[in-house]
């Protein structure tokens, strides 16, 4: 199935919270075409990650932490880079699991909250990809239409769901 | 930032308790277009055990103004809250405060 052939298909799934908490955990309440979909997400931020540094989709996914200091941030990109990227390598490796067939019924706080960070930069790296750059980005209707501002808006649906399941209050 | 939620009643963020002088380092956070404003407030909480009130104060600082100082410490405890909301794909950055 496409991408768009899936998305048209969307409009008509019956209405579930894709992430809900219970008692002991979270579970992730998906159709199998939705796994699939996020899965393979997953797989492409993966490749994004470990691919060339200065690939301007994942700019935003490594912030400068002294912007005004090159001294200083070289030296923490020297240090720290490194360990951000393994960090949402991680992340991915726990959401592919947690989707896949052999995942588990209940998510632990830890799993629900790499499934949350690793959606949020999926987005952000379709941000940067449909050119969001300010509050009400002026887009004609031809792109807010197309598949990657849909997928942009199923992922921010999920990520509304997953934080609201999250929130302690 | 997308406005996704209902406006909220803001809160003042208290960043003023501790003199500069024994926190000569301040974490700020950047407003961007693309994080929620709920995940926003739910990575503050998370990150800094911060109150919902003193997170979504925080939050509404960033979205508003542009940025906010979310936490004033010392540079390696900076640094790893820096490393944090890198981590939460949050724009945040570190300078000294002067």
């Amino acid at each position: 199935m496409t991408l768009r052939e899936w998305l048209s298909r969307m409009g008509k799934r019956d209405f579930v919270p894709p992430v809900r908490a219970v008692d002991d955990g979270w579970v992730l309440q998906f159709q199998d075409e939705e796994r699939d979909l996020l899965i393979r997400l997953m797989g492409e931020l993966r490749e994004l990650l470990t691919g060339p540094e200065d690939n301007p989709l994942i700019i935003r996914l490594f912030p400068e932490a002294y912007p005004e200091d090159a001294e200083k941030e070289a030296e923490y990109q020297r240090l720290m880079r490194e360990e951000l990227v393994a960090s949402r390598l991680a992340a991915i490796d726990s959401v592919t699991e947690t989707l896949g067939p052999e995942g588990p019924a209940l998510l632990s706080e830890e799993e629900t909250f790499a499934f949350l960070q690793s959606v949020n930069a999926i987005r952000l790296v379709l941000g940067s990809m449909l050119g969001i750059n300010d509050e009400d980005p002026a887009d004609d209707a031809d792109e807010q239409d197309s598949s990657e501002h849909n997928l942009y808006d199923f992922l921010s649906w999920i990520l509304e769901w997953t934080v609201r399941s999250l929130s302690p209050n | 930032m997308p406005t996704t939620l209902e406006p909220v009643e803001v809160v003042d963020p208290e960043l003023d308790d501790a003199p500069t002088t024994q926190h000569p380092w301040v974490v700020i956070v950047w407003n961007d277009p693309v994080n929620l404003m709920s995940y926003v407030t739910l990575v503050f909480q998370k990150l800094f055990g911060y109150s919902l009130e003193k997170a979504t104060g925080l939050m509404m600082d960033v979205h508003q103004e542009g940025r906010a100082v979310v936490a004033s410490c010392g540079r390696e405890e900076a640094e790893m809250h820096v490393f944090r909301l890198h981590e939460h794909s949050l724009w945040a950055t570190m300078e000294q405060d002067k």
